[in-house]
C-alpha cells in the first residue's frame, strides 16, 4: 500500500493559523451575541412569553429573537468561511476580506458616531485584515499572482 | 556578406541636402490632426514679437504684419529675466472668440476631418485618477492657459496659410561627430492642440519636434544604423531603434516611418494609442507625505505600489490620417539649416505665446537650438548623447576598438607574467633578510624599515596577481565578443532599451460600454450623492463621504475587473485606522502584552540553547 506523502500537501503558513484563530474568536463573540438577547429576555428560564409582534411592529421579544437569528446566521457563515479557509480556497479569502472590510466600516461608524464599538470584533478584524494582506497568504490563495492595475 | 548589405546606402561625399532627402522620414498622422509641419517664414509673418519683463509688464516690440525672420533676430538689449516671445494669435474679444469657435466647427465639417477618441482616456484610468484629473482641470484656473478660442483661431490661421500655399516643411541638419553622420530633421508646427483637440495634457502656440538618423561609413558608403525619435517620458537609449529592427521600425520604400501623436506631434515608432501619465502638481509637503506613505505601503506592508495622483492621458498615434513624405500624397519641402542660419542661432525667445504657466506645459517652446530659458538644447549640440550613442562607436570602428582593447590587455598580461615572478622573488629575498635580522636588538631600526618595505612589496605583488586574474576574465569576455563580431553575429537590437514605449492594449476594461458610461457620469453622480448626504444626513457627513467614496471606487473596480485588489487595499487602509484606534485606547495593554510576548520568546530561545 502506498502511503500518501505529507510533502505533497500545501504547507499552511502561520498567518493562516492566526486568521483561523481570529475567526474562532469572532465565532465565539457572535455565538455570545446569539444567546445574549434571548438570555436578557429570560427565554432560557421562562420560555417564550408574549407575542413577537403587535400592531406597531416587532415587540421587544420579537426584536431579541430577530437579533439572535441574525447573529446565528453570521456565526454559521463564519463556520463555512473557516472551513473554506482551512482548505485554502480562493473564494474564502475574498469573502473573508470583504467581510472584515464591511465589519470595520460598521465598527468605525460605531466608534465615531455612537461611541460604543465592539473592540473585540475590531481587534479580530484588524488581525485578520493584516494577516490576509501578507504576500505569502495571498499567493497561497491565488490572489497575488502578478502586480495588478492600480485603481487607488 | 556585410550585415548592412540589405540597407539603403549613399556614397560618401553626397551633399547634405541629398543625404537628408535619401532618408527623409514619412510622417503618418492621426485622422483629425489639425496642424502639419510648416515653414517658419509664413508663421513669423503672422506673429507679433513681445517681451515679458520680470516685473510682470508685457510690451509689444514688433507688430503683426511687420515681423520678418530678418528683424526677428535683431539684437535688443533687455534686463535679466526678460522673456521674448512670439504671439501667433492676438488677444480675442468675446465676439471674436465666438466667431473663431463657430468658424472652426464649419472648417472641420468642410474638411470632414473628425477625430474619434474611441475608448476614452477617462475609462482607461481609475476613479481616483479621474478625480485627480478634475483637480488638474481646475488647476488651469490658477495656471496660465491657452484658451480654446485661441486654439480655434490658430487652426483657422494655419488653414488660411495652408490654402494659400500647401507646403510641408522639415528643417534638416547634418552633423558629423565621432565617426557618425547624424541627420537631424526638425518639424515646426504652428500649434500644439493636444489638450483642446485630443483630451491631452497641454496646448501651446508653436511646436518643434525632432527625429535623428545615425549613419556610419563602410566601404565608401554611408549606411543607416539607428533612428531616434523624440517622445514624451523617454530619454537617451530608450529613444533609438536599430535599422534592422523591423518589429519596431516601419519603412515605406526605404524611408523610416514616424507615427505622430495627434495634437502633441510626439513621434512614435509603432502605430497605436500611447498612455502617458502626468503627476498632478502637488505642494512639496504633500508630495513628501505621499512618498513616506508609499514607502510604508510598499516596504512595510509589502503591498503593490500605486499613485492616485497620476492622471492617464492618451497620445493617439494611429497613423490613419494624412501622410507626408516620399511617395505619399504630400511631399516634403526640405530646408537646410545649421548654426549659421540666423533665426536658428540668434533668436533665443519662445516661438509662441508665453502663457506664464509655472509648470511650462502651456508656454510655447523655444527654437531648435535652445531651451525655454535660452540655454542651449542638448539634442542640438550633442545629438549622439540625445540617443545615448555617445558611448557607442560606429560598427566598423567597434571591431577595431575592441581589438585594440584586447591587444592592450594581452600586452599587459604578458608584462605581468614576467613582473609577478620577479617581484615575488624579490619579496622572498627580502623576507629571508628580515628573518636574519631577528634576535639582534641593535638592528631594530633597520628591521622596522625593511618590514615596511616588505609589506609594501607584498601588497604590490598581491595587487598584480589580482590584476592578472581580473584581466584574464575581462580578456575572455572581450575575446568572446570579438569572435561574435567577426562572425557577423549582431546584438539583440533592443538590448539597449530599458523602457520600451508600447501602445496600450485595446481591451483593458470589461463591459466597455458600461465602463465608458460610468467614466462619463461617475464624477457627477458622486457630487449628487454628496449633495444628497449634506441635505438628508448632515450629521453623518464625514462617514458618509468616506462610504460614498468607497462605494464608487468598488463599483469602478467591478467594471475594470479589479474588485479583489481594490477591496483588499480599502480593507487594509480601514485596518490601519482601526489599529490606530485600538492602540490609542489600549496602548498600555498592547505594550505590556508585547513585552511579555518578547520575554517569553527570549526565555524559550535561551532554554532551548540550554537543553541543547
Amino acid at each position: 500500500m502506498v502511503r500518501k506523502q505529507k510533502g505533497n500537501r500545501k504547507k499552511r503558513p502561520i498567518a493562516v493559523t492566526v486568521i483561523a484563530s481570529a475567526i474562532v474568536v469572532l465565532f465565539i463573540v457572535r455565538l455570545y451575541q446569539v444567546f445574549k438577547p434571548l438570555f436578557d429576555m429570560g427565554v432560557f428560564q421562562l420560555g417564550m412569553i408574549g407575542p413577537l409582534y403587535d400592531s406597531g411592529g416587532l415587540t421587544e421579544m420579537g426584536r431579541a429573537l430577530l437579533d439572535s437569528v441574525f447573529y446565528f446566521i453570521l456565526a454559521i457563515g463564519l463556520v463555512i468561511v473557516l472551513i473554506g479557509f482551512l482548505r485554502m480556497r480562493r473564494w474564502s479569502w475574498v469573502v473573508l476580506m470583504s467581510w472584515v472590510g464591511f465589519s470595520m466600516v460598521v465598527g468605525l461608524v460605531d466608534y465615531f458616531y455612537f461611541e460604543q464599538p465592539n473592540y473585540a470584533i475590531m481587534a479580530s478584524d484588524v488581525v485578520i485584515a493584516f494577516a490576509l494582506s501578507q504576500a505569502e497568504v495571498q499567493r497561497i490563495f491565488g490572489i497575488r499572482m502578478d502586480i495588478g492595475e492600480s485603481l487607488l | 556578406m556585410s550585415p548592412s548589405s540589405d540597407r539603403p546606402t549613399v556614397p560618401l561625399g553626397t551633399s547634405d541636402m541629398d543625404l537628408l532627402r535619401k532618408f527623409e522620414p514619412v510622417v503618418r498622422f492621426t485622422k483629425g490632426e489639425q496642424f502639419y509641419p510648416t515653414d517658419v517664414e509664413r508663421y513669423v509673418a503672422e506673429c507679433s514679437l513681445w517681451a515679458h519683463y520680470p516685473d510682470g509688464r508685457e510690451e509689444i516690440i514688433v507688430r503683426q504684419g511687420e515681423l520678418t525672420l530678418e528683424n526677428l533676430v535683431q539684437q535688443r538689449p533687455a534686463v535679466f529675466g526678460t522673456v521674448r516671445f512670439l504671439r501667433f494669435i492676438e488677444t480675442l474679444t468675446l465676439s471674436e472668440a465666438a466667431q473663431a469657435l463657430s468658424d472652426q466647427s464649419r472648417l472641420r465639417r468642410r474638411l470632414r476631418n473628425y477625430f474619434q477618441a474611441g475608448m476614452g482616456r477617462l475609462a482607461r484610468g481609475g476613479f481616483l485618477p479621474r478625480l485627480a484629473d478634475a483637480l488638474f482641470s481646475l488647476s488651469f484656473l490658477l495656471r496660465g492657459k491657452v484658451s480654446s478660442a485661441t486654439a480655434a483661431a490658430a487652426e483657422l490661421a494655419y488653414h488660411r496659410m495652408h490654402d494659400d500655399d500647401e507646403k510641408y516643411v522639415y528643417y534638416g541638419r547634418v552633423i558629423r561627430q565621432n565617426g557618425w553622420t547624424v541627420l537631424q530633421y526638425w518639424y515646426f508646427y504652428c500649434y500644439n492642440s493636444w489638450r483642446s483637440g485630443f483630451h491631452g495634457v497641454n496646448d501651446h502656440e508653436s511646436d518643434w519636434e525632432m527625429t535623428c538618423l545615425y549613419l556610419f561609413e563602410e566601404e565608401g558608403q554611408l549606411v543607416p544604423e539607428w533612428a531616434a525619435y523624440a517622445s514624451h517620458d523617454f530619454h537617451g537609449e530608450d529613444l533609438r531603434r536599430r535599422w534592422d529592427d523591423v518589429d519596431e521600425l516601419d519603412f515605406m520604400e526605404g524611408h523610416p516611418v514616424i507615427y505622430a501623436g495627434a495634437g502633441s506631434h510626439a513621434s512614435y515608432f509603432r502605430p497605436g494609442e500611447y498612455q502617458a501619465e502626468v503627476t498632478l502638481p502637488l505642494p512639496g509637503w504633500f508630495s513628501g507625505l505621499m512618498r513616506a506613505w508609499n514607502k510604508f505601503w510598499t516596504e512595510i506592508l509589502d503591498q503593490p505600489a500605486g499613485n492616485p495622483f497620476r492622471i492617464p492621458f492618451v497620445d493617439y498615434a494611429r497613423g490613419n490620417g494624412s501622410r507626408v513624405g516620399h511617395g505619399q500624397s504630400h511631399a516634403w519641402s526640405p530646408v537646410l539649416v545649421d548654426e549659421s542660419t540666423p533665426w536658428v542661432s540668434q533668436y533665443r525667445g519662445l516661438w509662441g505665446l508665453f502663457a506664464r504657466d509655472p509648470i511650462s506645459g502651456e508656454n510655447a517652446p523655444a527654437g531648435p537650438m535652445y531651451n525655454r530659458d535660452g540655454s542651449p538644447r542638448g539634442s542640438w549640440y550633442d545629438p549622439l548623447g540625445f540617443a545615448g550613442l555617445d558611448k557607442v562607436p560606429p560598427p566598423p570602428q567597434a571591431l577595431g576598438y575592441l581589438q585594440k582593447n584586447c591587444d592592450e590587455i594581452t600586452a599587459r598580461q604578458n608584462e605581468l607574467e614576467n613582473l609577478i615572478p620577479m617581484k615575488a622573488g624579490d619579496l622572498q629575498v627580502l623576507g629571508i633578510k628580515l628573518k636574519g635580522m631577528e634576535g639582534n636588538p641593535h638592528l631594530a631600526k633597520q628591521y622596522a624599515a625593511l618590514e615596511k618595505k616588505i609589506n609594501a612589496l607584498a601588497e604590490e605583488v598581491k595587487n598584480l596577481r589580482r590584476e592578472r586574474l581580473e584581466n584574464g576574465a575581462l580578456l575572455q569576455g572581450l575575446n568572446q565578443r570579438l569572435e561574435r563580431m567577426k562572425a557577423g553575429v549582431q546584438d539583440d537590437p533592443r538590448a539597449h532599451i530599458r523602457h520600451l514605449a508600447e501602445p496600450v492594449r485595446a481591451a483593458r476594461v470589461r463591459f466597455d460600454r458600461a465602463a465608458e458610461t460610468w467614466a462619463a457620469i461617475s464624477l457627477s453622480l458622486m457630487l449628487f450623492a454628496v449633495a444628497g448626504l449634506i441635505f438628508f444626513a448632515p450629521n453623518f457627513i464625514w462617514a458618509g463621504l468616506v462610504i460614498i467614496m468607497i462605494l464608487f471606487v468598488l463599483a469602478e473596480s467591478i467594471l475594470r475587473g479589479a474588485f479583489i485588489e481594490t477591496m483588499a487595499r480599502i480593507t487594509l487602509i480601514l485596518a490601519l485606522i482601526s489599529a490606530l484606534i485600538l492602540f490609542i485606547h489600549f496602548w498600555e495593554y498592547i505594550v505590556v502584552g508585547g513585552l511579555v510576548a518578547m520575554g517569553v520568546f527570549l526565555m524559550l530561545q535561551r532554554l532551548r540553547e540550554l537543553t541543547g
